[in-house]
């Protein structure tokens, strides 16, 4: 690639590179977490749509009226969180962020033990990124 | 040829699937004991086809009738499909491939009948207009869309019409865990950006 300086300030990742990779749960319309592809997969209207980790901020849960809400938070930029220039795509300023997801569900353990592994998830995530950073010094 | 028949597709995030039959007039789609929905061909206005989460989704836009979803087809169902939009409907059938990165960053993009997400010029994900209950600027830069969802799990909105799939607005109460809300941020585009002065407030 030409823009060898862009690429390398901008990390390339991808969940899938095939649909056929997706665990065969996606069929059953519910958040899945897919640690071997660091990924998570949402239904969004029918449809298995993954999130990579390096997207994710966080999850959290909450219960009202009977149902547990799951709430998946994106990084985005304006969050004074600092660390976007990880995750900007520098490519485009113009672009849109999803910047979260809330899903509802009568399934309560479901639903922590998503939000268990997630926070799992991004912090081997994180740990990496710290190895490797020290290597490189 | 005169009518070819798929089992196992689900209608609109049904929880039961039942039995897809097209036929020249149009289609129809009937689970086990219950009535039969029914698309008319001249209510269709286009037709697309991607994988989803069952299988294989025949996905139609039509006048009447919405954003028809019908999941569960397998690959090798596109060439009969495809063939009966040609000659009985004179549809193609466009095979759309969806983004698959894991980027939560794109462009949105208002059609006529569903709100698309396009990462990198590929859909990651639509939202028919039908299912937006309620939309808001939730903050600076931040627009908040929530969903229809049906107050408890028997409310299909449909009285057991439509053979046990859901009225538009509550399809997403077939689906286990139900989205409710979606944020996103939208950059400042007017006058602020104007000199693409690098980032906001850093």
């Amino acid at each position: 690639n030409l823009n060898g300086t862009e690429e390398k300030k901008f990390k390339r990742f991808e969940s899938y590179k095939r649909d056929t990779q997706f665990p065969s749960k996606v069929k059953d319309l519910i958040v899945l977490v897919d640690p071997k592809n660091n990924s998570v997969i949402l239904p969004i209207m029918g449809r298995p749509v993954p999130f990579h980790i390096n997207t994710l901020k966080n999850a959290t849960t909450s219960t009202e009226g009977g149902f547990t809400y799951l709430r998946i938070n994106f990084l985005s930029p304006g969050q004074g969180v600092g660390r976007k220039d990880d995750q900007a795509p520098f490519e485009d300023p113009t672009a849109q962020f999803i910047r979260s997801l809330t899903f509802r569900s009568h399934d309560t353990n479901r639903m922590e033990d998503i939000k268990d592994q997630v926070t799992e998830m991004k912090k081997a995530a994180v740990r990496k990124e710290q190895e490797k950073k020290d290597m490189e010094d | 040829m005169r009518r070819e028949s798929f089992d196992d597709i689900y209608l609109d995030l049904s929880k039961q699937p039942g039995k897809c039959r097209l036929a020249e007039s149009g289609l129809g789609w009937k689970p086990a004991g219950g009535q039969t929905f029914t698309l008319d061909k001249a209510d269709m206005t286009s037709a697309q086809w991607s994988r989803a989460a069952r299988g294989h989704e025949l996905k139609i836009y039509a006048r009447q009738a919405g954003v028809v979803q019908l999941d569960g087809f397998r690959q090798d169902d596109y060439n009969t499909v495809q063939k009966c939009f040609k000659v009985w409907y004179g549809h193609e059938l466009v095979q759309k491939e969806h983004a698959l990165r894991g980027w939560n960053w794109g462009k949105g993009e208002m059609g006529r009948n569903e709100l698309t997400f396009n990462v990198r010029n590929q859909p990651a994900f639509e939202i028919p207009y039908t299912e937006i209950s309620n939309t808001n600027l939730a903050g600076k830069n931040e627009v908040a869309v929530e969903f229809s969802l049906p107050s408890n799990e028997e409310d299909t909105g449909t009285n057991g019409h439509l053979g046990g799939a859901r009225a538009k607005g509550k399809k997403m109460g077939g689906a286990v865990d139900q989205l409710t809300e979606m944020r996103f941020y939208i950059p400042g585009t007017e006058m602020r950006k104007n000199k693409k002065k690098s980032g906001d407030e850093d």
